[in-house]
């Protein structure tokens, strides 16, 4: 014995972690189960950790891609009011692009109206783009369900105008009962106080995109909104596309300094207010708000999906415990310490929740690659996708898992799983040899 | 020198209202290398006091001593490192982790001392060679006999080169072939290596082994005789 070191944890660890190894395959069949559940725990955590992803990724995207973009840029008194006369000069537009060749930019200009058809009337809001620049800042002009998109001339009128082609939103479609080539009248307060109408083609009608927008959104060229609207001094949105994300608020901290600058060379008039620089999520604030909010209903959903689980392993290792207490008697008899045997039978729903842990990731990594590829397709029962949180979603609900998440799952599956094996590794340092023996 | 002295050992325990002597003012000594039974009828106290020699359980009254350490005052690690490497142990049956075979069972003990694991390799294949079961050092617990799992225990109790080894009606689930083989190798082993063996039986054919029979009858000492058995080498 005096030849001998004495006994450290360290110098044991290998000898525990192969008992423990070979301990959990002594049962099986209850090994395969708890692992069953616990693996099958995760990988609904995985689904739901990716088809959340994926729906927010969804969200972001139609948040930026669809309309929104990156940055925006108005002037305070439009933000406030909706001030018709609140624009930035276009020479505004071409100074900005000059200086940041990283973004994307396009104008817009908005107005409310009145639309009439042969059958009814109602209020409109009136978006003006440039098609050229609207297509490579976002993808709204992508999303046509009938007809062509042409929001240029249509023919000529009798007194020799031109007559625009517009695109109106599908609900609106609907509820005015037009198709695209029917006609649709606009009515407006024009900018120099003059009652501007005139007549339009429905070229094409858009799919839903923005539930505002689908139910009172008529788009029309710049041409066509200055023609209307005798206003063409300005423009009254800039919508920024960032080619790097990472470089978003970089870009808007320089596109803020670049637009005072501007106001101190050619300055804008004081009742439309300074121009105002705002990131998708400072105008979407419920988006981003949702966003912080999934990671945490994850946390939350996983949390109890993996508990539930838990208590599988709890039961196995409370009924290996309660069946081996003799066993372990005997090995406390032997000159195993207690904490040795504590260790090793958290070894043992170590290895439980690693292997749980492995079998869950590659099956949840499967059905996730599935998701990932195919989604989960809704188009025949909602053609055009559905609503939720004011926003609409595309029908096909695709999953997008972060490898992180992932990890995250794991990790929290074998720490719970762990936190549960306590109390049962805990009963093995209160055994008493000669009384589980006897 | 003794290797084992218990002086005044009581220990009394409650079973529900009554409270039971097990022993009462047992007073031992045991010299190196002896082979000894502890014999009485069932509830005499045998294994009680096997536990208290064995720091299982600890007495009520008196002092356990073994090669001149008091171990009544030893603390819960410092017991276990005292059974690790100063005692070995067999008990009346499931004495195998059955996951391991019947190699690792043997090197078990000394893997945990420390030892190197070439070391345990060599002395758990010697000792299981020295209880003849050279053959079937691989197997596990479940694909031995009783006996062959009853003479694993005793190459583990020794392999790991104990002072004393204590064993607790060690032929109780054994046929008389199986029970006089296994007393055969605890005898021969004895010698031997020069351990120190006490073991508690009510079994005659135990009995006729050993060197000196120590007779418990109601937690008391009633006999304590020596007789002279020539070995089987």
């Amino acid at each position: 014995m005096e030849n001998i070191s004495q006994a450290s944890v360290l110098s044991r660890l290998p000898i525990l972690i192969f008992v423990a190894w070979r301990n959990i395959w002594r049962n099986p069949v209850r090994s395969i189960l708890t692992i069953s559940a616990l693996a099958s725990g995760l990988v609904m955590v995985i689904l739901y950790a990716s088809l959340l992803e994926g729906m927010t990724r969804q969200m972001v995207r139609f948040a930026t891609e669809i309309s929104t973009s990156h940055i925006q840029v108005h002037r305070q008194a439009y933000i406030d009011d909706q001030d018709i006369y609140a624009t930035m000069p276009w020479s505004y537009l071409e100074k900005i692009e000059q200086d940041f060749p990283g973004i994307k930019i396009t104008p817009r200009l908005y107005a409310a109206g009145l639309a009439s058809s042969k059958n009814t009337s109602t209020g409109v809001l009136i978006k003006a783009v440039n098609p050229k620049r609207e297509t490579a800042v976002t993808k709204m002009l992508e999303h046509v369900r009938h007809g062509k998109l042409d929001l240029g001339i249509a023919d000529t009128t009798e007194n020799g105008f031109p007559r625009y082609n517009l695109v109106i939103g599908a609900q609106l479609a609907k509820n005015m009962n037009v198709e695209p080539g029917d006609e649709l009248v606009l009515v407006t307060q024009a900018a120099d106080g003059s009652i501007g109408n005139a007549l339009y083609r429905v070229a094409a009608v858009l799919k839903p995109l923005e539930p505002n927008f689908d139910r009172m959104g008529v788009l029309m060229s710049i041409e066509a909104y200055q023609q209307l609207m005798y206003l063409e001094n300005g423009f009254h949105e800039l919508a920024i596309k960032v080619d790097d994300m990472t470089q978003l608020e970089s870009i808007q901290a320089a596109i803020v300094e670049k637009l005072n600058k501007l106001n101190s060379i050619q300055a804008l008039d004081k009742l439309g207010g300074k121009p105002v620089v705002r990131n998708w999520r400072q105008l979407n604030p419920a988006v981003a708000d949702l966003l912080e909010l999934s990671k945490a209903f994850v946390f939350i959903i996983g949390f109890i999906i993996i508990s539930l689980a838990s208590l599988g392993m709890l039961n196995t290792m409370l009924m290996a415990v309660y069946e081996r207490t003799h066993e372990f008697g005997i090995l406390l008899a032997i000159g195993m310490k207690r904490r040795w045997l504590l260790l090793m039978v958290l070894f043992e729903s170590f290895f439980l929740s690693l292997v749980s842990a492995i079998v869950g990731s590659v099956i949840g990594l499967i059905i996730n690659n599935y998701f990932e590829e195919h989604g989960i397709d809704f188009s025949q029962s909602m053609p055009d996708g559905y609503d939720w949180a004011g926003m609409i979603f595309e029908p096909v609900m695709k999953g997008y898992l972060e490898p992180v998440d992932l990890g995250y799952a794991c990790l929290m599956m074998m720490v719970v799983t762990m936190l549960a094996s306590l109390i049962p590794s805990w009963q093995t340092i209160r055994l008493k040899p000669a009384e589980v023996m006897r | 020198m003794a290797l084992l002295t218990l002086q005044g050992i009581s220990k009394r325990y409650r079973q529900g209202e009554l409270e039971v002597n097990a022993l009462a003012d047992i007073n031992l000594t045991v010299e190196e290398g002896e082979f000894a039974a502890l014999v009485g009828p069932s509830g005499s106290g045998k294994t009680t006091l096997l536990n208290i020699i064995g720091g299982l359980d600890s007495p009520t009254q008196g002092t356990t001593q073994l090669n001149g350490t008091d171990i009544t005052t030893l603390k819960e690690a410092q017991l276990s490192d005292f059974r690790l490497f100063q005692l070995g142990f067999v008990f009346q049956s499931y004495n195998l982790v059955p996951v391991l075979s019947a190699l690792e069972n043997v090197e078990l003990v000394m893997v945990l001392q420390g030892r190197h694991k070439n070391e345990c390799h060599e002395r758990a294949e010697h000792y299981l060679e020295l209880v003849g079961l050279k053959d079937v050092v691989h197997r596990r617990p479940t694909a031995l006999s009783g006996g062959q799992q009853q003479r694993v225990a005793v190459a583990r109790a020794l392999a790991a080169g104990p002072r004393l080894v204590l064993a607790d009606e060690p032929t109780a689930n054994l046929d008389s072939e199986n029970a006089t083989a296994l007393l055969d190798i605890m005898h021969t082993l004895s010698h031997e290596e020069k351990t120190t063996f006490i073991f508690s039986t009510h079994d005659p054919r135990v009995m006729d082994r050993a060197e000196r029979i120590i007779t418990l009858q109601d937690g008391k000492i009633v006999s304590d005789e020596r007789h002279h058995h020539e070995h089987k080498v």
